[in-house]
């Protein structure tokens, strides 16, 4: 199964006879770079808006109103625009190269973190056995992208800014991967698509939060440390805008600056993601199983339902994410790093005893 | 320290290309690293310098180590002017000093006048209408300290809150004086108008409704455990320097000075107030830290604000109807003499001293802010906080850059 | 205690600069400002204070038990004309124990504007003693940090004097 998407399933059955299959693959791989692309950044446009909204309503505001009719739907188009056509600038005592090759690292592993994500059993875009490992991998080199930009921009808030993120996700990683190992003992696969199939029974709640005690806390601690790896407050230190001015993006602006935003949101819906395969029953709900019972496994409406299933959970957690900025004050980088590994990595490694002894108990 | 920022344009780390000779003669390769202090300019652009203060912060890391306030940016000449326009003219600039407490400006520069008057006659009800209008104010000032100091936190929730009740705060004085911000409404000799009809009753509404959304400040920041962490221990000014450093007002209180010139030098009707017992003055009691932190100056804001309701609602109740303006000549000439009259406005004592030959033109008209000597103490907590922190310390401080400056 | 009790006080035990005591008129009933001729100053009183021996004062003034004042509220200078040979140094003390004010007044020669700094007894005199050196040209021996404080470094000329003359251009900038 490793290798193909599924676009090429498609073109295998639509392609006449006699292209060579190398001209298929790389087609597959084409429209699935693209389609991935397009959903994210539709995506991350619909999460901006939305951040509006909800923080908007949080504050007693409206949020955006006037673009595009009706609640200010166009708003993120508009903005989108207006960034678009900024110059392009590039400060005078950067260091060029860095400078610019920063966002698209960001950009780069973020996607490649992203297409490992299943939106339903026959709709992916490539089907890793190790994905969780790959989306770790790739989701921690963004790391690489945010301390360059702050050592090329010659500012020196960025560089606290970069030196804060570089602390911060080394921190981190280390609760996020041992609290993913909860639910990897449940379920037994690195796969995402197995792992989220593998929660089809009970009527599709056989979610793993739900079938081992310690997954909970897990949850929680993952939770916790998705927010400090994606820098969304209360731990938005990088960029912690009233000390760092706006940390390691301080000094960009325009199309590259959109595209540190593109990478945040980006990376708050692949965690989002993360948590609703391996934690809450991935495309897997009751709806998704009357879908998979009235039209039928593999069926046009089943995908779609699954798909949608993925969509709103991750959505959920984005949304989460959301509340949790508006409401909570940022905590200091001591408090951070402490947090960090004082307390979760502790917990997380208790975690993984006790699902561990449960896993084999019962 | 100017030849140390030049030195920082290299970048504050410095990699020494030759590897370093030990005494014993092999080559040291993992010294030739070298660190230095770096020096920040916090300021004059800066989301958290609540204007255009500029601090020169030398940095260890992520650790300050020493601090040095630059003031001025916005310098406007506020003494110069008192001594070229005349007595009533002046007005209008108390408003600019302190923009968020416009009306206790007001107040002050009227009462520093009022006292080289002696024997003019102040009606009851201006007196009245004086103290609705300051206290107000000093919840819409408090309002905004509270509310800027959770963005310095980083919550930003709390500041629409605040605004929310602000505006209703803004709106009521635009009833009453037709201005939002720089109202010049009260005084030499009363306030300029009388409230217009059911301002009073809106007032009480107002506090109906503020001393509920008031618990949700408490619940939102105030005890919010992350907000505790970030200010309890942070900032700590012990009570001997506080005094050292001549602070007052919310800095003072809250390093446990029990002293609020309302209750203890009372002025206008404050004095029978004291007697009836209506306010309390809040301490900082270190209740989650040590006293004198930012949690205790926080605390102390907003706890006020319900104190200044009491008061507001205390002069609604006893308020009467009669003349609002004494009998005070439209060409003011102040008797020769000199007064200093400080009033407690909602970041401390805002003192006037006033010169007068017995001409049209006052001979000096000093204003004595209280964000200028609560800065002044920056340089001595600042060393040894974290950037962080240093930020919280500030926003403690609730300084006014208009009022440093002048 | 009142103000005659602190003067009474400062004169029994000695003080060292203390000069002596101006006291304001009493209010006159029904008086109408404005119109009459006023038979003297009115105001706050205060005590007359040797600028040399400021800090002597202070020190007295902060700690003596029966005193006590812990906190200066304000340092500022006044000059009264541009003929007149003195500037006027306005302190003004405050205790907090005895809900008590000060107001001290200097005279200091034109000629010479140097007086010893009172930073050693109040770290509050700090910033203010920075303003009154750059607004009036005053010289406060022995201050920490004698910088200017709210003008630019290299600005001309102390404003807050009366013969000040207003600056035609500031670096190529016209003021007029």
């Amino acid at each position: 199964m490793e290798g193909g998407n599924a676009f090429l399933t498609l073109l295998q059955k639509l392609a006449p006879a006699g292209v060579p299959p190398w001209v298929l693959v790389l087609s597959a791989a084409l429209v699935g770079i693209v389609v991935l692309i397009g959903l994210v950044s539709v995506f991350v446009m619909f999460s901006v808006w939305l951040e509006r909204k909800v923080s908007g309503h949080i504050q007693c505001r409206y949020g955006p109103m006037y673009a595009g009719g009706w609640h200010g739907w166009a708003q993120s188009l508009a903005d989108t625009v207006k960034l678009l056509a900024k110059e392009d600038l590039i400060p005078l005592g950067s260091d060029k190269p860095l400078f610019v090759l920063a966002p698209a690292i960001m950009l780069a592993s973020i996607f490649g973190a992203l297409a490992v994500m299943p939106l339903a059993p026959s709709l992916y875009f490539t089907n890793l056995n190790l994905g969780l490992f790959a989306i770790l991998a790739m989701s921690s080199m963004t790391t690489i992208g945010v301390v360059m930009a702050g050592w090329a921009s010659n500012s020196k808030w960025a560089l606290y800014g970069s030196m804060r993120e570089a602390a911060q996700v080394v921190a981190y990683e280390i609760p996020l991967g041992i609290s993913l190992l909860v639910p990897l003992m449940v379920v037994g696969t690195f796969n995402l698509r197995e792992a989220s199939s593998q929660q089809a029974v009970w009527l599709g709640m056989h979610w793993v939060i739900f079938q081992n005690p310690f997954v909970i806390p897990a949850f929680v601690l993952f939770f916790i440390a998705a927010l400090a790896e994606t820098k969304r407050a209360p731990f938005d230190l990088p960029e912690a805008e009233s000390e760092l001015v706006a940390g390691f993006m301080t000094e960009y602006s325009g199309l590259r600056w959109s595209f540190f935003f593109l990478e945040e949101y980006a990376a708050m819906f692949l965690m989002s993601v993360v948590a609703a395969v391996f934690f809450l029953g991935g495309f897997e709900s009751p709806l998704t199983h009357l879908a998979r019972r009235s039209f039928g496994e593999g069926s046009a409406i089943h995908e779609l339902v699954a798909a949608g299933t993925l969509l709103a959970k991750a959505m959920f957690g984005v949304f989460l994410m959301m509340w949790l900025r508006w409401t909570l004050p940022r905590v200091r980088i001591d408090q951070v790093m402490g947090m960090g590994y004082k307390y979760l990595t502790p917990l997380a490694l208790v975690c993984v005893l006790g699902a561990g002894v449960w896993e084999a108990i019962f | 320290m100017r030849t140390a920022m030049a030195a920082e344009q290299h970048g504050s780390m410095t990699l020494e290309k030759e590897a370093r000779v030990l005494p014993s003669g092999e080559k040291e390769f993992f010294l030739d690293v070298h660190t230095q202090d770096m020096e920040v300019n916090f300021g004059p652009q800066h989301p958290a310098t609540h204007g255009v203060m500029r601090i020169l912060i030398r940095a260890d890391g992520e650790i300050v180590t020493g601090a040095q306030p630059h003031l001025g940016y916005l310098h406007r000449c506020a003494e110069k002017i008192g001594e070229s326009v005349e007595w009533l003219q002046y007005l209008p600039y108390t408003d600019r000093y302190d923009y968020l407490s416009a009306m206790n400006n007001n107040l002050g520069y009227s009462m520093a006048v009022e006292a080289l008057m002696p024997g003019l006659e102040i009606p009851r009800r201006s007196h009245m209408i004086r103290t609705i209008c300051a206290e107000l104010n000093r919840i819409g000032s408090h309002l905004i300290a509270f509310g800027t100091y959770g963005l310095d936190i980083g919550a930003f929730t709390p500041f629409f809150y605040a605004f929310r009740e602000r505006e209703w705060i803004m709106s009521l004085f635009e009833k009453i004086c037709g201005a939002r911000l720089t109202y010049s409404f009260i005084r030499i000799g009363g306030v300029f108008n009388d409230a217009p009809p059911g301002w009073l009753q809106e007032i009480e509404r107002f506090c109906d409704v503020f001393e509920e959304k008031w618990k949700e400040y408490v619940d939102l920041l105030v005890l919010n455990q992350i907000f505790v962490k970030r200010t309890a221990n942070v900032g700590v000014i012990p009570k001997e320097m506080a005094l050292d450093f001549g602070l007052t007002g919310p800095m003072l209180r809250g390093s446990g000075v029990d002293f609020d010139l309302r209750r203890d030098m009372p002025y206008s009707l404050y004095g029978e107030m004291v007697k009836q017992g209506v306010f309390d003055v809040v301490l900082g009691r270190g209740e989650k830290g040590t006293v004198g932190d930012c949690w205790d100056r926080t605390y102390c804001r907003v706890y006020e604000m319900i104190e200044c309701i009491k008061i507001v609602r205390w002069c609604l109740d006893n308020i009467a109807p009669g003349p609002v303006l004494g009998d005070v000549p439209k060409v003011l000439r102040i008797p020769p003499g000199e007064a200093y009259v400080g009033i407690e406005n909602p970041r401390g004592e805002l003192g006037h001293y006033v010169v007068s030959d017995g001409g049209k033109i006052a001979v000096r008209v000093r204003v004595r802010g209280p964000s200028f000597t609560n800065v002044a103490i920056l340089e001595e907590i600042l060393p040894g906080a974290l950037i962080a922190d240093a930020i919280a310390i500030i926003g403690s401080t609730d300084v006014v850059i208009g009022e440093t400056d002048r | 205690m009142n103000f005659e009790g602190i003067h009474d006080r400062l004169r029994v035990i000695r003080v060292p600069g203390l000069l002596g005591a101006d006291l304001p008129r009493p209010p006159i009933p029904g008086e109408k400002h404005g119109k009459d001729k006023d038979p003297g100053r009115s105001g706050d009183p205060f005590v007359l204070v040797d600028p040399q021996r400021i800090v002597e004062f202070l020190h007295v003034c902060r700690d003596e038990d029966r005193l006590r004042f812990e906190v200066l509220v304000d340092l500022t200078a006044t000059d009264p004309k541009a003929e007149d040979p003195n500037l006027w140094i306005g302190m003004n003390l405050l205790s907090i124990e005895r809900r008590q004010r000060l107001a001290i007044k200097a005279l200091l020669p034109k000629s010479e504007l140097r007086m010893p700094s009172s930073t050693s007894i109040y770290r509050a005199a700090q910033w203010h003693e920075r303003e009154c050196a750059e607004m009036f040209g005053i010289t406060f021996i022995g201050h920490p940090d004698p910088r200017h404080i709210l003008l630019p470094d290299d600005w001309v000329g102390f404003p807050l004097r009366k013969d000040y003359v207003f600056p035609k251009e500031y670096h190529g900038i016209s003021c007029e």
